[in-house]
């Protein structure tokens, strides 16, 4: 961890930028990791399953079908447990105008979405709660929107790394809460 | 007070926006460990949209995991679907000890059993007492030996709860402790001035169902309007006995005489209670009825069936007992009626705020949980011999159920290491002067 600018751990590394004119945009990036554990793996998988089918269709049993359905089910494994099609999420602050949140796909596909800063009422951060596990959120409370905006829609970023994009939402957006209050 | 400050997480099934007796003595215990400096963290199941992580008063944490309940709010048995979230719970609140609340209740077994696996100290509290004969009560107890194979300690409600719970389970008995509910006398105060004593209103708040003596009201009643023309009954609650109470009072045409309420909700039982002279309580099995303590506080005298651990709740002079016959029961009534000038409601309410006390009841549980922090931790295979003491077939079940727990926990370790769980820090809150009273929840104050 070096700084407020620069957070890791196993799974993201946190960057922040900040850009010209007079640093008015303020860009945080989550980025995914790809450790050397789950590469090996992948590359793991698709060695089984390539000589998988090379022995499938050099033996004398024809069968296409096991074939096909060992590609279909080694392809849905892959992608359930390791497949992460997002590379990074990005929040980017402009005080002036809003705030643009990002999607990046591996494939080079973005997505975005862009909420106006008259209408962002509040950034929150909360706990959330599913059937199996709990963990940290940043949302916007949006005016005119029945539901929480949540500003990481694919990742689930460690609360570390979320606090300075919090404190830099609340600074911009000037809520009632200081931002240097307890970071809990 | 304790030695140590302990991190304790209570499981139920049961829990506000319900209202019980299970649900009161979680909320009630949980305010006043708080204010002893403990750590209380609740988890309980969604109730409707209600989901996620919730504040109540004095910084009391309520985890509703999304899991719909599928019976009697109770959640569906799965064994180990709990595992994952249970495990994030304990590891993400630093728990030291998980405190689970009813034998009826899903949750809390498997809370229980996930937390022995972790090696986690457990303490149960059983809120209900429970038949040997029927199919039922048989695989029901068959549950609850498997989970109280291991437990640390347990709490029962009273004498005859423990007498129960011993009997079903097979724990020793010096492993159980009677620590009896209380009530939040603040809550439940004599009216100003005590009800006209031109007539005599008797009192009836419960669920209108087999277990609570529904029947028995529709035999009672009838009888009671005969003998004393100048007696009014008022009867709140609901359930599919009501039909035969609507019945009855068509029947005998008393519809100026028995007021039916319907459901009552928790705020307002006490401006029921407030309006009769007599409460009467017609269980046919109760572990301990708070429903007599809130009566009792509120400065009526109380008529009830001598079921249970009901002769353990109130003092001789407070209660009139009877045995579960209608002939029995108006014998009592007509007692209590002759007894009625003696009763000052006020003397009474200053009786009950001493006897019970949610302060002392923490108190005593605080001493159980330091007890439990002291047995000592066991590895897997010491713990299996206590399961394959549960029976021939059942023994090994359990064992088996035990190992398959074990290693998906090992797994767990493996795939999301507790390291990448990250530690709430905890709420801090000014403490309240031990004075204060415990008012009871409302949604406003829920939510901050």
């Amino acid at each position: 961890m070096v700084g407020e600018n620069w957070i890791e751990n196993r799974k993201y590394t946190y960057r922040r930028e900040l850009k010209w004119p007079v640093e008015a945009i303020d860009i945080h990036h989550v980025v995914v990791r790809r450790s050397r554990a789950s590469r090996f793996f992948i590359y793991l998988c698709l060695v089984i399953g390539l000589s998988n089918a090379v022995f499938l269709v050099l033996s004398k049993h024809e069968s296409v079908t096991i074939l096909f359905w060992s590609f279909i089910l080694s392809a849905s494994l892959l992608k359930l447990f390791l497949w992460k099609p997002v590379k990074q999420e990005s929040v980017i602050i402009m005080p002036a105008l809003g705030v643009q949140l990002e999607t990046h796909f591996l494939s080079g596909r973005t997505t975005r979405r862009f909420f106006p800063i008259g209408k962002i009422l509040r950034p929150v951060l909360l706990e959330c709660v599913t059937p199996l596990t709990c963990y940290w959120s940043l949302s916007l409370i949006v005016r005119d929107e029945g539901e929480l905006m949540l500003v990481f829609k694919e990742l689930r970023p460690p609360v570390k790394m979320l606090v300075p994009i919090w404190k830099a939402l609340c600074a911009t957006i000037d809520c009632k809460e200081s931002p240097d209050a307890d970071d809990g | 007070m304790a030695n140590q400050n302990h991190r304790i997480l209570m499981v139920s099934d049961f829990f506000y926006p319900n209202f019980g007796g299970v649900e009161n003595h979680i909320y009630y215990l949980s305010q006043c460990l708080l204010k002893f400096g403990h750590k209380v963290v609740v988890m309980t199941h969604a109730y409707g949209n209600r989901s996620g992580v919730r504040y109540m008063t004095g910084g009391l944490k309520v985890y509703y995991v999304p899991w719909r309940p599928f019976i009697m709010q109770n959640t569906l048995p799965t064994f180990y679907g709990t595992l994952p979230i249970i495990r994030t719970i304990l590891i993400r609140e630093k728990i030291s000890l998980v405190h689970g609340h009813q034998a009826f209740s899903t949750l809390c077994h498997e809370a229980l059993m996930h937390a022995r696996t972790m090696g986690y100290r457990v303490v149960f509290t059983d809120h209900s007492l429970y038949g040997f004969a029927d199919v039922g009560s048989i695989h029901m107890n068959k549950v609850l030996q498997f989970t109280l194979a291991d437990v640390s300690q347990a709490i029962c409600v009273s004498h005859t709860s423990k007498e129960n719970t011993v009997l079903r389970s097979g724990l020793p008995p010096q492993k159980v402790f009677v620590i009896p509910n209380a009530v939040d006398t603040a809550m439940f105060k004599p009216a100003p001035e005590r009800p006209g004593s031109n007539e005599i209103i008797i009192v009836v708040i419960s669920r209108l169902v087999y277990r609570k003596g529904a029947d028995l009201l529709v035999e009672v009643i009838p009888k009671v309007c005969r003998c004393f023309p100048n007696v009014r009954f008022i009867v709140g609650g609901d359930g599919p006995k009501r039909v035969r109470l609507e019945e009855m009072r068509e029947k005998h045409s008393l519809q100026d005489r028995v007021e039916m309420l319907g459901a009552v909700p928790h705020a307002q039982v006490r401006s029921v209670l407030i309006s009769g002279h007599i409460f009467l309580n017609s269980s046919l099995t109760e572990a301990f009825c708070i429903a007599i303590l809130e009566a009792a506080s509120c400065g009526l005298l109380t008529v009830s069936t001598r079921v249970g651990g009901v002769p353990e709740v109130l003092p001789d002079d407070m209660v009139v007992l009877a045995e579960p016959d209608p002939g029995d029961m108006v014998l009592a009534i007509r007692k209590a009626i002759s007894l009625l000038p003696k009763i000052d409601p006020q003397v009474m309410h200053e009786r009950m705020k001493k006897l019970y006390n949610w302060h002392d009841v923490a108190k005593r549980t605080e001493i159980v949980y330091d007890r439990a922090l002291e047995c000592p931790n066991q590895n897997l295979v010491e713990r299996l011999s206590r399961y394959l003491s549960c029976g021939a077939w059942a023994g090994k079940l359990f064992c088996l159920v035990m190992i398959i727990d074990y290693l998906l926990w090992r797994f767990l370790e493996l795939w999301k290491p507790a390291e990448d769980i990250e530690e709430v820090p905890d709420i801090v809150l000014p403490c309240q002067s031990d004075g204060e009273s415990l008012k009871d929840c409302s949604e406003d104050q829920c939510l901050r």
